[in-house]
């Protein structure tokens, strides 16, 4: 081999490593979203089964259950899992306390959001529903009274929804949590065709 | 079987096997390679969705499908999906209006104009996201319980040591970011025009 014959094959080498970093630095870009969003899932039904809600613990220096958390905001999740039947939540809201709904698969990617500035004469009413459940609910609908309740259509089966609020001074913490516990989230039963 | 084409045999086994291994360090080399390059630009990077406005970095409270895969990455391993994609639209900022990176031993004053919103609020966090432990118990402010002059201004103080009015306690030993949340705001229509004149400043004051 001469030194252009040595020039080549070590070019070659160096292309070959160069596509193989690439095709790694595209995998783990894609890869890593799926595993982080798996952990969070996990950790969210560790603490509330699905149509249940559970207040997520406040933010402390020693201990958090999301970085980045806003140690004014009082949080609750309740999972859903649409196999059961549909998810519905209530909330009754007060004037001018915010109250946020974030609407979300298992995946983390928020479908629906929505603060208390939507609700219809002090209430929200949702139902998360899967397609085939939507069209037996909206069968059984009454023509002449019809239903108030916002209807989704997720996604995934699978996922979850974070309630939010804020405590605007520190004292209103309690106050915050008992807004967020009171938003009702519940299995809505769909008759299966 | 000759003994010549034997070792003919494990001539060319011989010459298979160095090949296998070049193939197989290459590939190797070419793993870690990537791996390096994921990790730095998701640690430096901001992606491409990124809002700059003097100090603060935001992310558009994105319904995360209209978000690039690389944003994503770097959202997803710093923490601040939670923020971007949750009810707030969120800014960090890890220097003051001057570029000068956060030093603890200095004052700072957070104040100037701030766009509209039903409420925001200022917080001190460390740069992996977690509170700071401080014996005052006091990690940021809301828009509500801040004390304002008569004009409707505000100021907030960063230091070590007490301050009159709204003070944000500093520890020495910790580095620190800040991070400006909106919430119910006009600021969630998607790439919003911002503009550093209408974010609060960060200015450095005394440094021990």
């Amino acid at each position: 081999m001469n030194r252009l014959d040595r020039l080549l094959a070590a070019l070659l080498w160096l292309l070959g490593i160069l596509a193989v970093a690439g095709i790694t630095l595209i995998v783990a870009i894609f890869v890593l979203p799926e595993v982080a969003a798996k952990d969070t899932y996990a950790r969210i039904l560790a603490l509330a089964k699905p149509g249940q809600a559970a207040l997520l613990p406040p933010a402390r220096p020693d201990t958090q259950f999301m970085p980045f958390a806003d140690p004014a905001m009082v949080q609750s999740v309740c999972p859903f899992d649409l196999a059961d039947g549909g998810l519905r939540l209530h909330a009754d809201v007060e004037a001018d306390k915010l109250l946020s709904l974030s609407f979300r698969t298992s995946g983390g990617q928020v479908f629906y959001s929505m603060t208390d500035l939507a609700a219809q004469q002090g209430k929200i009413d949702v139902v998360v529903l899967t397609p085939a459940q939507l069209e037996v609910v909206e069968a059984d609908d009454d023509e002449d009274d019809p239903s108030q309740d916002l209807r989704l259509i997720a996604p995934e089966t699978m996922g979850y929804v974070i309630i939010s609020s804020l405590a605007a001074y520190p004292g209103e913490r309690a106050e915050a949590e008992e807004r967020v516990k009171s938003v009702a989230c519940s299995v809505e039963q769909v008759a299966q065709e | 079987m000759s003994l010549s084409t034997a070792i003919v045999i494990k001539k060319s086994f011989w010459a298979y096997g160095t090949m296998l291994g070049k193939f197989l360090s290459a590939g190797c080399l070419g793993i870690l390679l990537g791996l390096f390059v994921t990790f730095v630009e998701i640690e430096q990077g901001k992606g491409f969705v990124a809002i700059e406005a003097g100090p603060w970095t935001g992310w558009p409270r994105s319904e995360a499908s209209v978000i690039d895969p690389f944003s994503r990455a770097i959202l997803v391993y710093s923490g601040k999906i939670a923020l971007s994609e949750s009810e707030a639209m969120s800014f960090v900022a890890h220097s003051d209006s001057d570029g000068a990176e956060f030093n603890s031993a200095c004052d700072y004053v957070v104040k100037g104009e701030i766009p509209p919103a039903r409420y925001w609020t200022l917080t001190l966090l460390s740069p992996a996201g977690a509170l700071i432990a401080n014996p005052a118990e006091r990690q940021g402010f809301t828009s509500s319980e801040l004390l304002r002059t008569s004009d409707g201004q505000f100021e907030i103080a960063l230091s070590r040591h007490a301050r009159p009015g709204n003070w944000l306690p500093l520890d020495r030993a910790s580095k620190f970011i800040l991070v400006l949340r909106f919430y119910d705001s006009e600021l969630s229509a998607p790439a919003t025009a911002l503009d550093a004149a209408h974010m609060p400043v960060i200015v450095k004051g005394r440094c021990e």
